[in-house]
């Protein structure tokens, strides 16, 4: 199953999904751009543009191994830790300027503590998000992000106005809106884009500087317009979890004859599903609202269940979706409680549903992965 | 009272929990002074207050769910009885079918969630458990125990019981101790809410004083255990933890015990008496306890090793004291102590820099020989930490063990070799065993 379209955009979405350093970014560097990896999209990406630098998410794409990393880390720590740490360790995150974590898992959480103290990074920030979604946690965050700001604005030597943030804010609401146009295209019955590219697209908007990848998919938009649909798919699924930012595992899926439509992940329509709302007139207000009232939240958020399953059931309405997939990583305990919580409003729902666990980066398991997909979509 | 509610299903595990504390007790708080029992107290704590759990079910009557870091002292201070929904995961291992029943809640939530957590969401979901008439919902320090709450708060038969959760911060600074306490009225204002009970300053101020002097006592007696040899085994830390911050929180009867206790040491020291005999190897254990390591391994350290478990992470504490001069300073110091000092929240919530601080002042006030980090498999944010508490104890000049263990399944690593791994680490230091 393939992306009828031939496209250079799609194409740089995919070597952007495939590299750390992708050309965009290197391109941006070579102008002397600086870049700064943050490790959560919950992460204010709006404040890192308005300072003037790249923002990406850290991934460990590319990585082969966590000899570095085990030797500070346990074999219970989550595969993408371990392998980002890895590459931390190795000096492959060396070209950032500056490097921000949230306390959002316990492991992600220890990975600042360890990074600071293995890792060269210049300036390296930790950010304290509520666990709940009132007033006052707003009130907190605002203060996080102001602070997050003054770092910047100290390490960088720069003043970061209200004018800058909002300006950055119209950016990564414009990628916001792009991303949910290319997602519309696939509630379609034959859809001009395959999952695996959805996919990329979306990694590719974390990771090429965000101005450029708008113009670059305002391009592959149009370019999907007049696209032929993909009509060899036998089973729609939509999939549900934290971090996934490998377009090869959608591929291994797609490759059996499910098409992926939709999803309710982090890489995914979690980060851009809601606008920042620029008419609030201060401009971290409205941030710090986005990020704890109006965005989708994943697991850590406390008291959004309801919010996060409905979500889901209404994407299983809009995209026409056959089956739901769980993709938990292993020893993620976020979402081993959320996958119990999901499987019984499924049923209620008649919504097929299953998940798995899965490593982060596919290696070995690719096999293993095609059979139980294609048992749950026979059970379809 | 009724016929059908004393049968109910879901107070199946608050009897057997109350029938296997006394052996649990029991087994913390074994000491080598002759004719005097340091469990009778707690134990009768225990038995007591989960009769009043089960009487309170019955009756109709307020009690909740919270824990020992959510300002207990306030639920004293309220004559509110509260239970920790994880502990008949903790003292149900004495139960035959228990094994079974962590295989059952394999089958619902993923195996490598911490077992004492699925264990207890199991017993939720399965109706074996009384629904509370609140909860106090722990939200810190792990993602395990967020999550729990999420699914009690969803589940079909506990969704109308009502939540709270204090948003603990990942800083330690002012900005944070002011937030904390600003959620700690908030409890108190849901709790009188939700249970009809009320909480007065002057209650408050009498529970928080005698509070202050168990703390104050607590640490005189971690300071006892500093003798050498150790006065007391590797559990009693444990015990002293779970009876000053539960049970008998800020109450007469726990400062008595807590003066017992000081008691019993303080003669042993004199004596020159510890532990074992001969005490060899000074331990410190940096994670939480359980019924088969307290009851298996540590006995077994102390007599195939002469090794002795000084101190551990929840015996360990700052023992700060409470601001009794207003309603304030109370809230503002027990926020100070739920975030900063409680065992295991304090050391897990934020920055990694606590493992270190306390390794380092344990293995110099205690005069520790080597420190174990057992690595249980529901802490991921520590076992990310051993790295960093290795080259930690390197530079101390002290030996660090991690092993990779459930506590509370033992067939994660057998004791076996668990028991195996440690002699060759006390081999590798040059011991010998007992046994040869």
């Amino acid at each position: 199953m393939e992306t009828s379209v031939k496209s250079k955009n799609l194409e740089a979405f995919r070597t952007a999904a495939n590299t750390i350093v992708n050309p965009e970014l290197q391109k941006w560097m070579d102008k002397g751009g600086k870049v700064m990896g943050y490790w959560c999209c919950y992460a204010p990406e709006e404040i890192i543009t308005a300072a003037g630098m790249a923002p990406i998410r850290v991934r460990a794409t590319g990585s082969t191994g966590t000899e570095l990393a085990d030797a500070y880390v346990s074999s219970i720590n989550c595969s993408f830790c371990r392998h980002a740490f890895n590459m931390g360790l190795n000096g492959e995150y060396d070209f950032v300027e500056a490097m921000v974590w949230l306390n959002n898992c316990d492991h992600v959480r220890r990975m600042y503590d360890n990074w600071w103290r293995k890792v060269s990074t210049p300036l390296t920030r930790m950010m304290s998000l509520p666990k709940f979604t009132g007033d006052k946690q707003v009130a907190w965050w605002r203060e996080e992000l102001v602070f997050f700001k003054e770092g910047l604005e100290k390490h960088l030597g720069i003043t970061i106005t209200d004018d800058k943030l909002r300006e950055a804010i119209n950016i990564h609401n414009e990628k916001r809106r792009l991303l949910r146009q290319l997602f519309e295209l696939r509630k379609s019955d034959n859809p001009p884009i395959t999952g695996a590219d959805s996919l990329a697209a979306v990694v590719a908007s974390t990771s090429i500087p965000p101005a450029e990848f708008n113009q670059m998919l305002k391009d592959l938009l149009e370019e999907l317009k007049d696209a032929e649909g993909i009509k060899d798919y036998s089973k729609r699924l939509l999939l549900v979890g934290s971090i996934f930012d490998d377009p090869s595992y959608v591929k291994n899926m797609e490759d059996i004859g499910a098409l992926v439509v939709a999803d309710n992940q982090c890489f995914g329509t979690r980060a851009f599903a809601v606008d920042v709302n620029e008419s609030i007139k201060d401009p971290l207000d409205a941030l710090a609202k986005h990020t704890i009232q109006d965005r989708q939240h994943c697991p850590r958020l406390f008291g959004e269940y309801k919010r996060r399953s409905q979500y889901v059931q209404d994407m299983v309405k809009d995209y026409k979706v056959d089956g739901v997939v769980g993709l938990r990583m292993t020893f993620c305990d976020l979402w081993a409680g959320e996958y119990y919580m999901l499987n019984l409003d499924m049923k209620k729902a008649g919504i097929p549903f299953f998940y798995m666990d899965r490593e982060y980066l596919m290696g070995g398991t690719a096999g293993q992965i095609r059979t139980r997909i294609q048992a749950f979509m026979e059970t379809l | 009272m009724t016929e059908t509610k004393m049968t109910d299903q879901c107070l199946q595990k608050l009897i057997e929990e109350r029938d296997t504390i006394k052996m649990m007790v029991e087994s913390f708080t074994q000491s080598v002074t002759e004719g005097n029992n340091l469990a009778e107290v707690p134990t009768k704590a225990f038995v007591d207050h989960h009769n009043e759990l089960i009487r309170r079910y019955i009756s109709g009557e307020p009690f909740i769910s919270s824990y020992f870091c959510c300002a207990p002292e306030i639920y004293t201070a309220m004559e509110l009885p509260w239970s920790t929904f994880l502990t008949p995961a903790f003292t149900g291992m004495l139960n035959p079918n228990y094994q079974a029943e962590v295989d059952a809640s394999g089958q619902l939530f993923a195996t490598d969630l911490c077992t004492i957590i699925r264990q207890a969401a199991y017993y939720v979901v399965s109706d074996l458990v009384p629904p509370p008439t609140a909860i106090i919902a722990m939200m810190h320090p792990c993602d395990g125990i967020n999550v729990v709450h999420q699914l009690m708060a969803n589940d079909e038969k506990w969704k109308d019981v009502p939540v709270f959760g204090a948003d603990p911060p990942y800083w330690d600074d002012e900005r944070s101790l002011a937030y904390y306490t600003d959620q700690l009225f908030e409890m108190v204002a849901f709790l009188e809410k939700h249970t009809g009970l009320k909480l007065t300053e002057d209650k408050l101020r009498e529970v928080c004083e005698e509070s202050n002097i168990a703390y104050a006592l607590w640490d005189e007696y971690s300071q006892l255990r500093r003798a050498v040899p150790c006065p007391h085994g590797g559990g009693m830390g444990l015990q002293v933890f779970g009876t000053l911050t539960t049970n008998l929180c800020g109450q007469p009867e726990g400062t008595g015990w807590i003066r017992d206790v000081i008691a019993d040491a303080e003669a042993l020291v004199k004596q020159g008496k510890g532990a074992v005999p001969d005490e060899k190897i000074r331990l410190l254990w940096f994670d939480v306890l359980s019924l088969g390591i307290t009851m298996d391994l540590f006995p077994w350290l102390e007599e195939e090793w002469g090794a002795v478990i000084v101190m551990d992470m929840f015996g360990y504490a700052p023992y700060s004291q409470l601001d009794t001069t207003n309603m304030d300073t109370m809230m503002r110091s027990l926020a100070a102590r739920a975030l900063n000092d409680v065992p295991m929240i304090r050391q897990a919530r934020g920055l990694a820099d606590l493992f270190l601080t306390d390794i380092t002042n344990i293995v110099k006030e205690y005069k520790i020989d080597a420190v174990i980090y057992p690595g249980y498999m529901g802490h991921k944010d520590g076992t990310a930490n051993i790295g960093m508490m290795r080259e930690k104890c390197r530079e101390l000049g002290v030996p660090f063990l991690t092993i990779g263990m459930d506590f509370y399944d033992d067939r994660y690593t057998s004791p076996d070799e668990v028991k195996d791994r440690i002699s060759k680490w006390f081999e590798s230091m040059g011991h010998t065993p007992k046994s040869g």
